[in-house]
């Protein structure tokens, strides 16, 4: 299950009336939405989007039933267990031999503002500025120590560029911690802090 | 040959207007309150003024300025001693002025030869010229990171001695933590704020650190950095900075600091800037 879905999936369980609701659906072996909101007491508009997403979500199944003049839908459980499955494996950064090469350097008049920790040896935050005219505002990144030690040893702008790979030998980070790394210097490249440079032809 | 200079001419009277304030400051106490008071306005000027040199002396171990402070107390003390007796026939006897003229002309000699033999002079702009000399690239790039530039290889008692001799000569200001000598290049006329403490926090400014390891950063503030005529490469820059302060450190521990001192004498830059 990708993250998105499960966030819809949580969205719904979350609501106060989730779990009466569910218990209809599981007593009842067909509900329309009408019954649901008399039931529990809501509004017809709350318990009707509660069905439709759970509808969209393939939890419920719902049938069209003709009655006088109107039709409307009577919703059906379809599962008896929910499950939430997310592997946090696939968030996690790639570390492609591509992107520990990638020859890197800050960008000329960044306009980023680097805080210094007392020992002197590492970045602890940098303070970017996002958006344009008045929207623009200042954002505040702290970084992790080896994130800020690998922005200690990022060459300066206009200095020869050096890739990933040799910043992080550099800054004496272990190799297991390149995964964050690769996210800061993804964050920095997307604001314009740093610039990665095209691989030199050998 | 002529001198090439990389900074822009010193325009900071700073240095100039703090302890000349004194001039105005005295004339409109004279003129509110009357001369008696603004003998004494002037007193406790000096007082204050000595105070601060007082300071810095101790900050620095720097025997110029504990000379300014004897000097202050003793104008302060001429001053105060001066208003009650004002106008009767014992300020007026030979023996005030006798002590008067010979203190004018013992501090004033004094004084004189402390700023011609440059032993009352801040050396930023020296550190800044030295730093400038070897850089003849241009193209900006500043960035407010400090720049790793490279390891000395001396024991922490070494960097602390080195330390002292670099704020006994006013090279830079000092500040030691527990991990960390940082050295801060002062120029004249910035020393009033950055030893009160009004210029913000020393991190701000332009420094070189040392730290326990030996490992050598540098920092050079934008303030700093636009005070070079062009845009210096400034990646070569700070490793410039910081390799001024390495050669320096090496000649200090070879028990050669005063070539240290003649490097900066050889610019030839004015007494006062």
């Amino acid at each position: 299950m990708d993250f998105h879905t499960a966030a819809k999936y949580a969205s719904l369980l979350s609501k106060d009336y989730a779990e009466d609701i569910f218990k209809l659906l599981v007593n009842y072996q067909a509900i329309s939405a009408s019954e649901v909101a008399t039931r529990l007491n809501l509004h017809i508009k709350t318990a009707q989007d509660f069905l439709e997403s759970l509808e969209n979500l393939d939890i419920v199944s719902r049938e069209e039933v003709l009655e006088k003049k109107r039709p409307y839908y009577r919703y059906i459980l379809k599962q008896n267990r929910l499950v939430i499955d997310i592997d946090l494996m696939q968030v996690r950064q790639e570390q492609s031999p591509n992107s520990l090469s990638a020859r890197l350097r800050e960008k000329e008049n960044a306009g980023a503002r680097f805080s210094v920790a007392r020992s002197d040896d590492y970045i602890t935050s940098v303070a970017i500025w996002t958006g344009d005219g008045r929207e623009r505002q200042e954002r505040k990144i702290k970084l992790t120590t080896p994130q800020g030690r690998f922005l200690y040893h990022l060459p300066f702008p206009k200095a020869e560029p050096l890739t990933v790979d040799e910043i992080i030998q550099k800054a004496g980070i272990d190799k297991s911690l390149a995964p964050e790394i690769l996210d800061l210097v993804q964050l920095l490249e997307k604001y314009n802090v740093i610039e990665a440079l095209p691989e030199v032809q050998k | 040959m002529a001198l090439v200079r990389k900074l822009k001419p010193d325009r900071n009277i700073a240095g100039v207007i703090i302890p000349f304030s004194i001039v105005p400051i005295f004339g409109l106490a004279t003129l509110f309150f009357g001369l008696p008071i603004g003998l004494i306005t002037l007193g406790i000027w000096m007082f204050v003024y000595s105070l601060f040199y007082l300071y810095v002396f101790i900050r620095t171990r720097n025997i110029a300025q504990l000379v300014v402070c004897v000097e202050g107390i003793f104008f302060g003390f001429m001053f105060l001693v001066f208003e009650p007796n004002f106008g009767t026939n014992s300020v007026e006897s030979q023996e005030f002025r006798a002590a008067y003229i010979s203190g004018v002309i013992f501090f004033g000699l004094i004084l004189i030869s402390l700023v011609l033999t440059r032993r009352f002079k801040w050396r930023g702009r020296e550190i800044f010229e030295l730093a400038g000399e070897s850089v003849d690239e241009a193209g900006n790039g500043y960035t407010s990171r400090p720049r790793p530039v490279g390891k000395v290889e001396y024991s922490l008692q070494q960097m602390h001695s080195f330390s002292h001799f670099c704020a006994r000569h006013l090279i830079a200001l000092t500040y030691v933590t527990s991990k960390n000598i940082t050295l801060v290049p002062i120029k004249m006329g910035e020393e009033f704020g950055r030893i009160l403490g009004l210029s913000g926090d020393y991190r701000d400014a332009t420094w070189v650190n040392f730290d326990v390891n030996g490992e050598v950063s540098v920092h050079i503030s934008q303030k700093d950095y636009l005070d070079y005529r062009e845009p210096l490469a400034f990646d070569q820059l700070c490793t410039s900075l910081g390799q001024v302060f390495i050669d320096f450190i090496e000649l200090y521990n070879k028990g050669e600091g005063v070539r240290v001192i003649d490097r900066m004498d050889d610019l030839k830059l004015s007494f006062l800037s």
